[in-house]
């Protein structure tokens, strides 16, 4: 049994805070986490564990409060320029599936009342909750930003802490305007404030700075290593793209997401310049398949089938650069026209604007969007993006499943589909 | 006791009477629309502006089978959207335009379908914020703003500030005569029938306004009419007396006939609701006057109303059903919900929590839109009644 399997079977025996804590304790030793790093088959998967596990460490650690509660897309800069570390219980919803602790957890969601039809994300969150298997958090920030569920789910997570003065909305508009942006921007300005006066900490913009210049250089990495995906005819099997929503978001704004983005790229880089010299070699190009919305986070089949098939993902919609570069002279507006522009804001053609381009630009032959149990934003769009990409020859799959809970997904189904689409890219 | 001194038959007589709203609402039934129509979904809509803008606004009910809807949407998606959608399909061109909001994300996904797939007919969606502070109450003001365009378009002119004040006049009339009529409700449960106080409810958000008013005038005044002569037809208005437990029940678009008839063959006692169906249409007036700005009055009116659980602040929420249930003597509660609402289904475990520490039992159904299965519902709801 491997240290991944070890680590697995430990956690679903012992599943208690303490445990994890312990766990995190030993692991995130320097020369134990070194060493779990080089077991992976290249350097972005070996520093995405190793800054995940530190980025766990520190959360799970008593020394580094105050904690702060963050869904996936508010702007995580905030966090870690107020010194707050982030916590991602989404995220962490994704290592429940990963761990094989997801029937646990979505077992204890339902015995407190969260019904069944509820996106598991959130579900499983809130059963890790439940469970206290999350550390205690001191501050809250959520958004209804593409996602009724996380405004609801976060806020429950307040009162189970008894911190509901320290929960914060952040109210996105649906348009982008002006004065979208003058209303935003003053929440999160209130947001800062109210949790400075909290913390004692004097607001003042030159926080902003060493994490804007640091999540400028994140977007950079990230704009570099989609311009080289953009031609990149061939990926090493191991590579997900879907694996990096953690450095992505949460880590926006740290030394760590930029070190990963750089590794990511130069893996990538490495890989193509070898391809360059195979590929006269080559008969028969790989498929190139545009990712739409997330992936299952269990052990699963699919991309092994694509990859066998000879199809390849060229790109995740979720990888997507949206933003603008910040200007931490106007930190509460820049943050502002970052949430603002998020594609799954607002109107779907904002997505659908993102998927094109994407489609011309990584030149797809086809689109699976795995459509989520419970996802209403993502899934509800489906047929117009679908009608959209077929406007411009672009077959694609919707994949019904679950990101979290396997016992939701049927495999055999999922096969099925995949291979009758496969047939259909080939033909 | 007062059910001991009545003419049973004389009572019989006048209750069916008052539930006899083909009667009562003929005019309102009856009419055809002679201003163009504009439909809407969601109680946070402000219908002064349609009103102001000439048109008559119309909530969809969205009556028809899901047929069509189910291409269009995923499976596991609000029925009433999927409803609404069906019945777009077959219906839209009596309307000039619809009005959705930022309601949730099935309706905004529901609005970019209807702006895709729908041919000749505008669709707008207002934005409406998430919470209830000054800011929000400006910005919410500039969004009515260009909803109140987007009318003026349709109109081909611009609409004054008489036409809103007029609006906010009559709509402000209508929400008043509904509060009345629900109190009635609640206090006489044994004269008005659940059917018919959620029918007068669902005529009041599908019709003229004018002609509903009119309508809804002579009825209250009917009903009045039997309050003042109660001793010579042993019927009387006085709280009902009947050992029936008193119920809340809380949902969002709850219009489904066959549970109303249901519920109204059952020994309850339906004291207060908190539905997008009816309270939280009409409860909380547009306050006008000392020089305050009109949208400014109409956007606070409708951020302050009572909220959908969309808003921001569900703590404020379990407050303020905790204090209906109060001040109402609630026994028990019926949480009822369309499938996938997910506003709806988040909001219960706090509910149940909150309940439980009331020693308020709750029963919690979920239920799908025009497909209603009344045997299932009918045993859980009378073994919870048993409970009480």
């Amino acid at each position: 049994m491997g240290i991944k399997d070890r680590l697995k079977t430990g956690i679903q025996k012992n599943l208690n805070l303490r445990y994890i804590k312990r766990l995190l304790g030993i692991i995130a030793l320097k020369p134990v986490l070194y060493a779990y790093g080089k077991t992976f088959p290249s350097a972005s998967d070996k520093y995405l564990n190793i800054f995940t596990i530190e980025s766990l460490k520190k959360a799970y650690s008593d020394n580094n409060r105050p904690i702060g509660y963050g869904s996936l897309f508010i702007p995580h800069e905030l966090f870690h320029a107020l010194g707050i570390t982030p916590f991602l219980p989404e995220v962490m919803a994704g290592f429940t599936a990963g761990l094989g602790l997801a029937p646990q957890t979505l077992k204890e969601a339902s015995s407190h009342w969260y019904s069944q039809d509820l996106c598991t994300f959130h579900r499983s969150a809130s059963g890790a909750a439940e469970l206290d298997l999350f550390p205690r958090p001191d501050y809250i920030i959520t958004s209804n930003l593409a996602c009724d569920a996380a405004q609801k789910s976060f806020y429950i997570h307040s009162v189970k802490h008894n911190i509901e003065k320290n929960f914060y909305l952040i109210d996105v508009p649906y348009r982008y305007s002006e004065e979208s942006i003058r209303y935003l921007a003053a929440q999160i300005k209130n947001i800062c404030t109210d949790i400075c006066s909290k913390t004692g900490k004097k607001p003042d913009i030159s926080m902003f700075e060493e994490t804007f210049e640091l999540s400028n250089e994140l977007r950079k990495w990230a704009i570099e290593v989609g311009s080289l995906r953009k031609n990149l005819a061939d990926y090493p099997s191991h590579f997900n793209g879907l694996n990096f929503i953690l450095p992505f978001h949460g880590l926006a704004g740290t030394r760590e997401a930029v070190i990963l983005y750089k590794e990511i790229y130069r893996d990538l880089k490495k890989y193509s310049d070898k391809q360059c010299k195979e590929i006269s070699e080559k008969n028969k190009p790989a498929k190139r398949i545009l990712w739409l919305h997330l992936k299952p986070y269990y052990r699963n089949e699919i991309f092994d089938i694509l990859y066998r098939e000879n199809c390849r993902v060229v790109f995740e919609e979720i990888n997507h650069v949206y933003w603008q570069e910040l200007d931490y002279k106007k930190p509460f507006e820049s943050l502002a026209r970052k949430m603002l522009s998020n594609f799954l804001g607002g109107s779907i053609d904002n997505r659908i604007g993102v998927i094109l381009k994407a489609a011309h630009d990584y030149k797809a032959d086809g689109a699976i969007l795995f459509s989520h149990w419970g996802c209403r934003q993502s899934n509800g769009g489906a047929r117009i993006i679908k009608d959209s990409l077929k406007k411009i020859n672009i077959p694609t799959l919707v994949l019904d499943g679950d990101c979290v809970d396997q016992n939701n997904s049927s495999q055999g189904q999922v096969k099925t589909r995949l291979q009758g689409f496969i047939e259909i890219l080939n033909s | 006791m007062t059910q001991d001194i009545r003419d049973t038959d004389n009572f019989d007589k006048t209750r069916k009477k008052i539930n006899d709203i083909k009667f009562f609402f003929g005019n309102t039934l009856t009419s055809e629309n002679k201003k163009a129509a504009i439909g809407w979904f969601c109680t946070y809509t402000p219908e002064e502006l349609i009103i102001a803008g000439g048109f008559v606004p119309v909530r969809i009910f969205g009556r028809k089978k899901i047929i069509k809807s189910e291409s269009y949407f995923p499976i596991n998606f609000c029925p009433y959207i999927k409803s609404g959608w069906e019945s777009l399909l077959a219906d839209a061109d009596n309307l000039k335009a619809i009005i959705f909001t930022n309601s949730c994300d099935g309706m905004r996904r529901f609005f970019d379908i209807a702006s895709k797939y729908l041919d000749g007919i505008p669709s707008y969606l207002l934005d409406v914020p998430h919470l209830k502070n000054r800011d929000s109450r400006d910005f919410f003001t500039g969004n009515m703003d260009d909803m109140k365009k987007f009318i003026e378009k349709l109109k081909g002119e611009k609409i004054n500030e008489e036409e809103i004040e007029n609006a906010v006049k009559l709509i402000n009339k209508k929400r008043k005569l509904l509060k009345e009529f629900s109190n009635i409700f609640y206090k006489s449960p044994d004269l008005i029938e659940i059917p018919a106080y959620y029918k007068v409810m669902e005529l009041s958000m599908i019709s003229d306004p004018e002609i509903f008013l009119d309508d809804l005038e002579k009825y209250l005044g009917f009903i009045g009419s039997i309050d003042k002569t109660s001793t010579k037809n042993g019927i009387s208005l006085q709280p009902d007396q009947r050992n029936s437990p008193s119920i809340m029940i809380i949902g969002n678009f709850i219009a489904e006939d066959k549970l109303w008839e249901m519920l109204s063959k059952m020994n309850l006692k339906l004291a207060s609701e908190d539905l997008c169906t009816s309270n939280r249409y009409f409860v909380k007036q547009v306050v006008t006057g000392d020089n305050k700005d009109l949208m400014e009055s109409i956007a606070e009116r409708y951020l302050n109303k009572p909220q959908c659980m969309r808003m921001a602040d569900p703590g404020s929420k379990l407050a303020e059903i905790e204090n209906v249930i109060i001040k109402n003597h609630i026994k028990g509660v019926i949480f009822i919900t369309l499938k996938f609402c997910d506003n709806m289904l988040y909001s219960f475990p706090l509910l149940k929590q909150r309940l439980n520490n009331m020693g308020i039992p709750v029963l919690y159904l979920d239920i799908e839109y025009n497909n209603f299965s009344e045997g299932q519902i009918k045993t859980r709801v009378q073994a919870f009644l048993e409970m009480l």
